[in-house]
């Protein structure tokens, strides 16, 4: 009997952390069936990938308390609204997961990522600690397998993995152009390895010992100006995908 | 009619009693105002008295963000579990020491590392390792990764490492990491390589 409970239950339980995930799918996604007496569309250039962007942390979780007043959940949500504003100017489609201070487990955040199928998920964090942007692809557990059909949950990015690490040098060379500090690296991150679709994360560090640097508009505005101008130069690998 | 002795002896009980009232008043403010130090306060590590080994530990930097091996000497032990709660205890040392490259919180200690054939480590900290470590993705890996080299550079074989608090299973560090899974030691080799070379 392939169908035990506890797999039934489990994928009971995805469909129910998918629905808020199709919901804002079907909000996004462009009508399939035209309306009558219109006119045959013209070839038009193709639309521009999505990129999710997730501002971590939210809700009850507020993340690192960076300082008193401004904890990491409210940096996030304020860098991450910046850069959809940033990505919209270069002509880039982008959307926000959280867009209120609402709490967002991570296994919900990862189900809506995987049903809406965006060609970038890229979440946002802050630190007071280093210098700078630092970018993260995931680093997957140890001995976990995906059986028959169904992608084990722990291991799910295996198959965009390599796609996310391209994205990721093709950020991290145009941002190094830049002269800002930044680094590449690989994390041990969720949801990073719990999605299908490429997917990285930031991290935003203060160039300065001066933490409230972050809350400046003028720092957020550097940062992603150069993110947004690095996300444009991915643009190809977007649109290949996977 | 009372007898006297029996009155003198009855005030004499009754300004006894009182002096004790008092007395013990004052014994429970003096422990109320004199915190009792925690038993898990400082991190103490037994003189090397026995033999000794050199050892190399991954030590985490906060201002470089970078991990350095060192070498360092613990006591040595025959015993391979016991082996690895030296060396854990040997890195831990550089943290909670005054002058610190990457400051845990007061309090955070090793309870206990198990080996578990083939190549499995399991780690057990205790809670205020975690509640009171840094939060940041940088800051946690760099804990971490430090634990994870620092055992698979002295103990050949191990494959896998888990990390537990207070015995039980933890989402994350201390709001990032991700603790939920198995590490695989070579991916976390070639990622120490790479913060030992920035």
């Amino acid at each position: 009997m392939p169908w035990n409970k506890s797999g039934i239950t489990r994928l009971a339980v995805l469909l129910l952390l998918s629905l808020p995930a199709l919901l804002i799918h079907s909000q996004t996604a462009p009508s399939s069936s035209p309306a009558p007496n219109q006119t045959p569309p013209q070839p038009a250039s193709p639309s521009p990938p999505l990129i999710l962007i997730d501002p971590a942390h939210g809700g009850a979780d507020s993340g690192a308390a960076l300082n008193a007043a401004f904890p990491e959940k409210d940096v996030t949500l304020v860098l991450a609204r910046r850069l959809r504003q940033d990505l919209a100017s270069h002509g880039m489609s982008a959307q926000l997961l959280r867009n209120g201070d609402n709490t967002l487990p991570l296994d919900q955040r990862a189900a809506m990522v995987n049903a809406s199928h965006p060609a970038l998920y890229l979440v946002i964090h802050a630190t007071s600690q280093g210098s700078g942007i630092r970018l993260y692809s995931a680093m997957l557990p140890s001995g976990q397998s995906s059986r028959g059909p169904f992608l084990d949950w722990q291991t799910a990015q295996t198959s965009a993995l390599a796609h996310s690490r391209s994205i990721q040098a093709q950020i991290t060379t145009t941002l190094q152009k830049t002269g800002f500090p930044m680094r590449s690296l690989v994390a041990p991150l969720r949801p990073l390895n719990n999605l299908i679709v490429p997917a990285i994360a930031i991290e935003v560090a203060p160039t300065s010992a001066d933490v409230s640097q972050l809350a400046s508009s003028d720092y957020q505005e550097t940062v992603c100006g150069d993110l947004a101008n690095a996300f444009a130069a991915t643009l190809p690998l977007l649109r290949t995908g996977p | 009619m009372i007898p006297r002795h029996l009155i003198a002896a009855t005030a004499l009980l009754l300004a006894l009693a009182i002096a004790m009232g008092i007395y013990v008043a004052k014994l429970r403010r003096r422990e109320a105002i004199t915190p009792i130090p925690s038993r898990d306060e400082q991190h103490v590590t037994p003189p090397a008295s026995g033999r000794t080994e050199q050892v190399t530990v991954w030590v985490a930097r906060d201002d470089s963000g970078t991990l350095i091996p060192q070498s360092i000497v613990v006591p040595s032990s025959p015993e391979k579990q016991q082996r690895a709660e030296e060396l854990l205890r040997g890195l831990l040392d550089f943290y909670v020491s005054k002058n610190s490259p990457h400051p845990l919180g007061a309090g955070a200690e090793i309870h206990d590392v198990y080996l578990v054939d083939p190549g499995l480590a399991v780690i057990d900290l205790n809670a205020a390792f975690a509640d009171e470590h840094a939060s940041g993705v940088l800051a946690e890996e760099l804990t971490v990764v430090s634990m994870i080299q620092t055992l698979a550079a002295n103990i050949p074989g191990l494959t896998r490492v888990k990390i537990l608090v207070d015995g039980k299973d933890r989402d994350t560090l201390a709001g990032h990491v991700d603790l939920s899974s198995f590490y695989d030691v070579s991916q976390v080799s070639q990622l120490a390589r790479q913060l030992s070379a920035q």
